[in-house]
């Protein structure tokens, strides 16, 4: 059950600073042997309702604009689910402000998707987001449990209720071409390779390359995990005259091309024979 | 008219006198495109980008009229060649 539940996405609330977060701790760390010692675990997740104890809220579309039940949906830290019109559990989250997930949920989410919600609110006003996740771990298996499935929002790849990661916008040498240059494009160039640490020059954008080589590029660093950079040398707006310097200053006919740590690593080939081979991981360490 | 597999050959010929090249034409509606295999003694002590450069340089004079060119292979003669198989374990006696 634990290795189901833990293959599922889980929505990332947002974390206290550094510093709160400190100064809860060292109150947590304070409050709990005032109360039961050595049951804190058990206490964090007891404090919550199971999924079967919550009562449905109803939600209202939005188009009908009445506001949500205040009281059913504190704008507190908890855990949630949301069931469509027929009564299906379709998505289980955590949240710092329930009452805003849930009112997000409403605006972006189909109507028959996100028809009524169970709470369940944490005792304190700033939880560690342990005690959040587990009980969002708990309401999950007990939903598995019963059902043998996972919430369908909640299985990795359903972006309808936490969105995609949004891809890095590729990068940009000019305001546009109207905008005269006061140095080389050279310079940009050689600014630009060093400022970041990977920088892929291809053909298109990020999100839609222009040619197979680029795409194929793209995609591996991707699946490496890699932090890096794009460029689209076709954007004659923004690129102007890139496409032709960068040859000059890579001496690389062709593109892609890949540069880390300010140097060229190579194109697609070379990209891809380092990836084939298990070199690629080595390269982005350095 | 364009460049052909010939060119592409005859270009790297001069340039690496390759032990082992084989050209393969890959065009397709967007322009020529080559794949290329290349074994040359003049690979030795370069790295694999150098190689490339080295492949690149040659085809420069055509470069602006090929679409496409794909490296698949630049290797010296010692990396070429087949590489043994290991032996056996024996039993022992």
């Amino acid at each position: 059950m634990a290795s189901t539940a833990a293959s599922l996405r889980l929505p990332s609330p947002p974390l206290s600073a550094p510093a709160a977060a400190a100064s809860f701790s060292s109150a947590t760390t304070l409050r709990f042997p005032l109360r039961r010692r050595g049951a804190a675990r058990p206490l964090a997740v007891a404090a919550f309702k199971k999924l079967s104890e919550a009562s449905p809220v109803p939600i209202p579309p939005e188009s009908a604009q009445p506001p949500l039940d205040e009281e059913a949906l504190p704008p507190k830290p908890g855990v949630y689910g949301v069931y469509d019109a027929a009564g299906e559990l379709q998505f289980v989250g955590i949240s710092r402000n329930v009452r805003a997930s849930v009112e997000g949920h409403r605006r972006k989410v189909p109507a028959d998707l996100c028809a009524s919600v169970k709470v369940s609110v944490a005792d304190e006003e700033t939880p560690d987001r342990a005690v959040l996740t587990n009980a969002w771990k708990s309401w999950m298996e007990e939903h598995i449990e019963s059902t043998g499935k996972a919430p369908p929002g909640n299985v990795a790849g359903n972006n309808t209720w936490v969105g995609a990661p949004q891809r890095p916008p590729d990068l940009r040498l000019t305001p546009g071409r109207h905008v005269q240059l006061t140095v080389p494009l050279e310079q940009l160039i050689d600014r630009l390779v060093k400022e970041n640490k990977v920088v892929a020059f291809i053909k298109g954008s990020r999100s839609a390359p222009q040619c197979g080589f680029s795409q194929r590029v793209v995609g591996i660093l991707e699946a490496h995990g890699v932090d890096f950079v794009t460029v689209d040398v076709l954007d004659e707006e923004h690129n102007h005259g890139l496409r032709e310097t960068l040859k000059t200053y890579s001496n690389w006919p062709t593109f892609p091309q890949l540069f880390v740590g300010g140097e060229l690593v190579g194109g697609c080939d070379i990209i891809s024979s380092m990836a084939e081979k298990g070199e690629l991981s080595a390269l982005f360490q350095k | 008219m364009g460049v052909t597999k010939e060119d592409v050959e005859a270009a790297i010929t001069s340039a690496l006198s390759p032990s082992h090249l084989v050209v393969t034409d890959t065009s397709g509606g967007c322009g020529a495109s080559y794949e290329i295999e290349v074994v040359s003694e003049k690979f030795e002590g370069k790295r694999l980008l150098e190689r490339h450069r080295m492949v690149n340089t040659a085809l420069a004079p055509h470069m602006a009229e090929i679409h496409a060119v794909s490296i698949k292979k630049a290797l010296t003669p010692a990396q070429a060649q087949p590489q043994p198989e290991p032996a056996a374990d024996k039993p022992q006696a």
